[in-house]
């Protein structure tokens, strides 16, 4: 009780107490009276402590308040106008605070935090609806959360198995329209770039590539250069198959393609 | 094993909960015990060297690590997340207020500070959410503070002060130039605040 009275600097209030209690100590007989006046000791103490920190900080002369009003500022309040409180924000003094305020203070704290950045696997290949990954993300921080480490392995191992499925897909359709293409014309390879190309978007021939270049590994198709040194593409015979892979030589080739040769 | 260990440290960092050297020999190290303090000393030295990361054991009886950064820091805009961000923001509040005022805070204080900044441990947060968790839980766990009970407090009060996490990715000097910077002012105009920085 009547801690913060206490408190008060001018106060003499705690030194009163001790004198009391030494001077009761003194009649003090039994075991259960000696440990109140341990209590007691432990409190006052501990409110010493608390005074001799209050006195400390008068000192350096830190000001709490202004130092939150020119945390405002920084945030980018606006006092000039009166916010319309849909929430009701009681007591406060006036001024509106704009929603990246916190955002604003962050970028500035980052500066001074060696916080390493968190770790996430860049899983599976580009897909074309972004927010996609971004929930698995969420969701799998919120799941492992409290839960024993086993649980991580296991959910990442999820997620590598969904974005796997997704270009097998995607890749069996490639091949799908190879075949009909080539079922129609049949001695006649297309032309990669034709093949691969979508003259729309940027983005999806670069998927086209990639998936085109899983048939290629998996033996599904081949490509080789015509008499114009340009690469063309055809489907591999299915009865050929067993003996092209084992005889086939693998080689490798990289294809670069930037936005202003593709437009 | 070392890069086991390695990718088994950056993913449990992702929370930023210490990690116990019982969950390392566990789920990394196992069979492997008798080697564990070259394993982790060259998982060390991969992570500064390839990701400048460095593993620091911010407890020494309990055996709990934490990953901090020492790259220096990267000038334009900081890749994080947004709500990383805000998080850090409050956090370096906190941490400013518990250090400018002697380096341990009653929680009735520090939430009298933060209603000044239209932060209730109450009420949700249109940014953080329950702020009482937050701050308590969160950044408890995380050892970026250390919040102890008052004894013989009732009902119980609880005191503030940096934990081991704070200590190591940012120093008394930071946040006081962060402080002097807010307000404008030198920071040797906190005299005694800028002698316990140096």
């Amino acid at each position: 009780e009547n801690r913060e009275s206490m408190l008060n600097s001018k106060s003499n209030k705690l030194t009163e107490a001790l004198e009391e209690a030494n001077r009761i100590f003194g009649g003090v007989s039994r075991a259960r009276e000696a440990a109140l006046d341990a209590q007691f000791l432990v409190v006052a103490t501990n409110i010493g402590k608390e005074k001799a920190n209050e006195l400390h900080s008068e000192m350096s002369a830190f000001d709490s308040a202004a130092f939150a009003e020119d945390l405002l500022t920084f945030m980018g309040i606006n006092r000039t106008e009166v916010e319309e409180e849909t929430d009701d924000s009681e007591d406060v003094p006036g001024g509106f605070l704009p929603s990246d305020a916190w955002q604003t203070v962050g970028e500035e704290a980052a500066k001074y935090f060696r916080r390493a950045p968190t770790f996430h696997y860049m899983m599976g290949s580009f897909k074309s609806e972004p927010p996609v990954p971004k929930q698995r993300i969420e969701r799998q921080k919120k799941a492992s959360r409290g839960k024993a480490e086993r649980a991580m392995p296991a959910q990442l191992k999820k997620m590598e198995e969904s974005h796997q499925e997704a270009t097998e897909k995607e890749v069996e359709r490639i091949l799908r329209i190879l075949q009909t293409h080539f079922e129609n014309d049949p001695d006649t390879p297309i032309s990669f770039f034709d093949f691969v190309i979508d003259p729309n978007s940027f983005a999806r021939t670069v998927e086209n590539m990639f998936h085109a270049s899983f048939l290629i590994r998996d033996g599904l198709a081949k490509t080789k250069l015509d008499e114009d040194d340009l690469p063309v593409i055809e489907p591999t015979k299915p009865s050929g198959r067993g003996e092209d892979s084992r005889a086939g030589a693998r080689n490798q080739v990289v294809i670069t393609l930037d936005q202003r040769e593709w437009k | 094993q070392v890069s086991e260990l390695v990718q088994f440290l950056l993913v449990k960092d992702q929370k930023k909960i210490p990690i116990k050297r019982a969950d390392i020999l566990k789920n990394v190290v196992r069979e492997y015990k008798d080697a564990f303090s070259e394993i982790l000393n060259r998982a060390g030295r991969t992570l500064q060297e390839v990701f400048g990361l460095q593993l620091v054991e911010i407890d020494t009886k309990r055996h709990t690590y934490i990953l901090i950064n020492n790259l220096p820091h990267p000038e334009g805009e900081y890749l994080c997340k947004d709500k990383e961000k805000e998080k850090m923001g409050l956090l370096l509040v906190i941490l400013s207020f518990i250090f400018m005022k002697g380096n341990s805070v009653k929680d009735s204080a520090l939430w009298e500070f933060l209603r000044l900044l239209r932060v209730y441990p109450g009420k949700p947060h249109r940014v953080f959410g329950d702020v009482r968790k937050l701050v308590t839980e969160e950044f408890g766990r995380q050892k970026y503070l250390e919040i102890t009970p008052i004894p013989l407090t009732d009902p119980p009060e609880f005191k503030y002060q940096w934990g081991p996490r704070a200590e190591k990715e940012t120093s008394k000097k930071d946040v006081l130039n962060f402080v002097a910077k807010m307000q404008g002012k030198d920071p040797r105009f906190w005299a005694s605040q800028y002698s316990e920085a140096e």
